[in-house]
């Protein structure tokens, strides 16, 4: 099954993500930090998609998805940003940055799970 | 000088009931789904939504912290001039009126920004592909 990872600062966004994906063909795993996704990523785990949050501390989504790119194993794996940011000015950022799509909070669980469908080419 | 004592004990009170608050929200969400997983539960996609809002509040609440915190330090710089020159002082609550007055424009800024979809009148359904 294609391994989906999550990562947000907030244990119930987290807690919202995995009751939505729970009936899904996928494999889920969540963290609460970027820094310590990285870590695992550069570690030699090699998702299939991974969903961020924006705004979080230490690590933000933009500096997470710069590390993913620097990756060999993430440097084009798709990336959605999960986040209650609708400013233009930054969905053109991370556009540029690479990023797959962009999905606001709070999401709608049916369009999310087509979103990772869409993306993931599940049946 | 001591309204100002006053004004920083009082935003210093804000900030502490908007901590616990956020504490608060996060454990009830928290032990709902605890609830929902220890029974087996499936909450339909219109609960599944409204789960998030309490990511929002805690999201629009910290941004709050941020303003009164940067007011604080505006403040602060303030109250040293004061207690060491009048005229400095004169000036420094020039400037404090404009320091504070941005602070307030970027905590405007942030509560539209960090609203997600919710008060949003269009019917975007809010994921776009690049």
């Amino acid at each position: 099954m294609p391994l989906v990872i999550f990562v947000d600062d907030s244990e119930t966004a987290l807690a919202s993500t995995r009751m939505v994906t729970d009936s899904m063909p996928i494999t889920v795993k969540q963290y609460l930090s970027a820094v310590d996704a990285l870590n695992e990523i550069k570690g030699g785990m090699v998702p299939d998609l991974i969903i961020t949050d924006m705004n979080m501390p230490v690590m933000n989504g933009f500096e997470f998805l710069q590390g993913l790119r620097q990756v060999p194993g993430t440097a084009r794996t798709p990336v959605l940003m999960l986040t209650t940011e609708t400013r233009d000015e930054l969905k053109a950022q991370g556009k540029a940055l690479g990023l797959t799509g962009w999905v606001v909070k709070p999401f709608n669980p049916a369009q999310l799970k087509q979103a990772i469908s869409r993306v993931l080419r599940l049946a | 000088m001591q309204f100002l004592n006053t004004l920083n004990g009082l935003l210093e009170h804000v900030k502490s009931v908007e901590r616990e608050t956020i504490g608060l929200t996060q454990e009830a969400q928290l032990r709902f789904v605890r609830f929902l997983d220890k029974n087996k539960l499936c909450a339909d996609d219109e609960t599944l939504e409204a789960m998030q809002y309490q990511d929002i509040i805690a999201q629009q609440l910290s941004a709050t912290i941020e303003a009164i915190e940067s007011a604080q330090e505006h403040m602060q710089y303030f109250m040293h001039a004061f207690s060491e020159d009048d005229a400095i002082a004169a000036q420094s609550i020039e400037k404090m009126h404009g320091k504070l007055a941005n602070a307030l424009e970027k905590a405007k800024d942030k509560h539209s920004a960090f609203s997600g979809k919710v008060n949003r009148e269009d019917d975007d359904d809010g994921i776009e592909f690049f």
